[in-house]
């Protein structure tokens, strides 16, 4: 145990240290913030000419207020206001007003309107409907009005005690729904694919991180032959085990940073973040899978010696990975097929699966249990199956052996 | 000290090593000697574990290979490289620590052996900085810091300047002066002869010739005349006097066939030649393994075509 802890502590530090993990580890971020900041900055340039939205209220108790307070607020350079609101009647009925004003957003007259019903006051929830509702300023701008207008009335009307000041301080939901000709889209298929992608990414970035570095740690040690030395030292699992921890604790460290500089911005710039529910089921599926994935990594890398060969093997791998991405939209689309259920049950895609359809659905337990201990089982087989072709292939210098002679290194008892 | 039986490995290509035997005693050299690709470096892999033999056991003081065994095995291999991009002191410190030494022990044992080679400038440097002469010297470094009890060397002096292979010479005395058990492989010969005690030759996976050094020359007899001289010695292995003859530019190593005296032989060639040294003893090891592993008997220059050696017993 102590040589697989010297082997991953070497991995880890050594690398950890070297200029282009460093270079990676801030210029990723920067990238990524340039990526998402520019375009941002462009599209929150100030507005010249007021901008007209509807209000439906239904409580017959907020308009009043909030349009004054968005009036006071938000004022065009020349001292026009910002923002025009128009009281939408809603006396016929919610669905039938809705239908209206979706109508004028379509054709034109609003960019978008707020729906406020009884509810705003329990469940603090209200709805923006809009052509566009990536127009982050406007809708941060109405839910800050919205969210003291209401803090306000509720002070008001009711006697201050900590219940209620803790209940109305909870901030506003603002479910977003886009306006299409073909009806309205749930905006939360949007939060579910982007947590899902998330997921992807996260663990895409990470297996490609750290099996790149294994592959090419294992080229360097065969082709300066330390690797002779090195199992001459511990065996070729404890080398193993040690490359596998030391270098996914590079892999995490880089995406430990990064989320880290995304949550300062997120709050920073006051974005709202994506909370994944049921995290700590998600991780396990992310560790287990991630595991399943070095292993072959491992298996398909060890028996390489030599750049290209390793640049070659590293290309077909994220074919490998960009399966269950091909996968997802058919996944999101009917979660609960058949089809989505079998897949779920297919080692290399598992994690992608429920990582999507834990955040539409809840699968059954049954489902839960029965995937994890497929995948467990199958990493448990992966890694055994990796350590042996380790083994032997670690020595071997010259051509890359084919499929069938490794699967000959698995049969014979080395 | 360590004991290997009947080893062996098959490889795709065919037996590597063929039921290899061979022992090495505290204190003493063993000497594995055999042309290229005689299976040499098999050997070496399956005594350090490196491969499992498909026959045959290892011992080490009459104990099978354990985890404990590794940290008592100093191993410098044959093709040699160590991590370019790294700090020479991390670099022996992480194989230190990978023989169980803990990280402060081993930056003072390394400390002590970077002065004592004379590379104390280069210990923050990286490794791709040194020259490859002194990356060899690393290396011995990073296969005896951890005081092993055998050291297994493949081809320690390739490489080496004169004044290297001196120091290292007089490290591997003083290892096998401490008690060590010392492997080391080599096909040139002379420093074999010069460091060796016992020595394992090693032709196609099998061992040839097994032994105490100069017991394995005398076993050749005493007949072999080796002359120095001046002047074209080129005649000499057309000379049929000789069972064999080892023919370089300005020496020669003679088998006298039976029947002829050494003095006969001196009178004749004092005519031919300006003989500058003239003795006769066993045979050199060189021409013993030219004998055992088949090569013809070549010398640096052949005006003639060389008389190949008989094989004599």
């Amino acid at each position: 145990m102590t040589k697989v802890l010297a082997v991953a502590r070497w991995e880890y530090v050594e690398k950890i240290k070297s200029k282009a993990f460093l270079f990676s580890l801030f210029f990723m971020p920067l990238i990524m913030i340039g990526m998402g900041v520019i375009p941002s900055l462009l599209a929150s340039k100030q507005d010249t000419e007021p901008r007209v939205f509807g209000v439906i209220d239904q409580t017959g108790e907020l308009f009043d207020s909030f349009d004054r307070r968005i009036q006071e607020d938000y004022k065009l350079p020349d001292g026009q206001p910002n923002y025009v609101l128009r009281r939408i009647d809603a006396s016929d009925g919610l669905d039938e007003t809705k239908y209206r004003a979706d109508r004028l957003v379509l054709e034109g007259e609003l960019e978008g309107f707020l729906v406020l019903t009884p509810l705003v006051f329990q469940d603090s929830a209200a709805e923006y409907r809009s052509r566009n509702v990536g127009n982050i300023r406007v809708i941060e701008r109405f839910t800050q009005a919205l969210r003291e207008v209401i803090f306000e009335k509720k002070l008001r009307t009711s006697g201050i005690d900590p219940k209620i000041v803790k209940n109305i301080s909870t901030s506003i939901d603002l479910r977003t729904v886009k306006i299409s000709e073909r009806g309205e889209e749930e905006a939360g298929f949007e939060k579910v694919f982007f947590s899902a992608y998330i997921f992807i990414m996260m663990m895409f970035f990470l297996v490609l991180t750290t099996g790149q570095l294994l592959v090419r740690s294992v080229v360097e040690e065969k082709t300066n032959r330390v690797v002779e030395i090195l199992v001459s030292s511990c065996s070729a699992s404890d080398l193993m085990t040690g490359k596998i921890l030391g270098l996914s604790g590079l892999g995490f460290t880089q995406i430990g940073f990064w989320t880290l500089i995304g949550v300062a911005i997120s709050l920073k710039f006051g974005i709202t973040l994506i909370a994944l529910d049921n995290a700590l089921l998600l991780l396990v599926y992310f560790v287990i899978g991630y595991l399943f994935y070095a292993a072959i990594f491992v298996a398909a890398g060890s028996p390489i010696s030599t750049e290209q060969e390793a640049q070659q093997i590293t290309s077909y791998l994220v074919l490998v990975l960009i399966l269950p991405i091909v996968l997802a939209l058919p996944v999101l689309q009917n979660p609960d097929s058949l089809f989505v259920k079998v897949l779920t049950f297919v080692p290399l895609i598992t994690p992608t699966m429920m990582a999507m359809r834990i955040p539409i659905q809840m699968p059954s337990g049954g489902e839960i249990i029965g995937s994890i201990l497929v995948l467990a089982t199958s990493t448990v087989f992966a890694m055994w199956a990796a350590g042996r072709i380790f083994r032997t292939a670690i020595l071997a210098y010259g051509k890359r052996p084919s499929i069938v002679e490794l699967i000959r290194l698995l049969r014979i008892a080395t | 000290m360590l004991i290997a039986r009947n080893l062996r490995k098959v490889f795709s290509t065919g037996p590597a090593v063929d039921g290899v035997s061979l022992e090495v005693k505290r204190g003493e050299i063993l000497g594995l000697l055999g042309p290229n690709g005689a299976g040499k470096t098999t050997t070496i892999r399956l005594i350090l574990n490196v491969l499992q033999p498909d026959g045959g056991e290892v011992t080490f003081d009459g104990k099978p290979f354990s985890m404990e065994v590794r940290n008592l095995i100093g191993y410098l291999p044959e093709e040699r490289g160590l991590y370019r991009k790294n700090k020479l002191l991390n670099t022996i410190v992480y194989f230190a620590s990978l023989k169980g030494i803990d990280s402060a022990g081993a930056k003072r044992r390394a400390l002590e052996w970077l002065l004592r080679f004379n590379l104390m400038g280069y210990a923050d440097k990286k490794v791709e900085e040194l020259s490859k002469g002194n990356q060899q010297k690393v290396q011995f470094i990073i296969s005896v810091l951890h005081d092993p009890q055998l050291v297994v060397l493949d081809e320690p002096f390739s490489g080496l300047d004169p004044v290297n292979q001196i120091v290292l010479t007089d490290e591997l005395m003083q290892l096998k002066q401490r008690g060590k058990a010392l492997i080391f492989s080599t096909h040139v010969m002379d420093q074999a002869e010069k460091l060796c005690d016992r020595i394992c030759l090693i032709n196609k996976g099998k061992v040839v010739l097994q032994g105490d050094l100069n017991e394995v020359k005398q076993r050749y007899g005493q007949n072999t005349i080796h002359v120095e001289f001046d002047g074209s010695g080129a005649f000499l292995s057309a000379m049929p006097i000789f069972k064999k003859t080892l023919l370089y530019e300005n020496s020669a190593e003679l088998l006298l066939s039976d029947g002829l005296t050494p003095s006969e032989v001196l009178r004749d060639l004092s005519q031919r030649l300006a003989i500058r040294k003239f003795e006769v003893r066993e045979p050199s090891l060189q021409s013993i393994f030219l004998e055992m592993v088949g090569a013809p008997a070549q010398g640096i220059s052949r005006p003639a075509a060389p008389r190949h050696g008989k094989v004599s017993s």
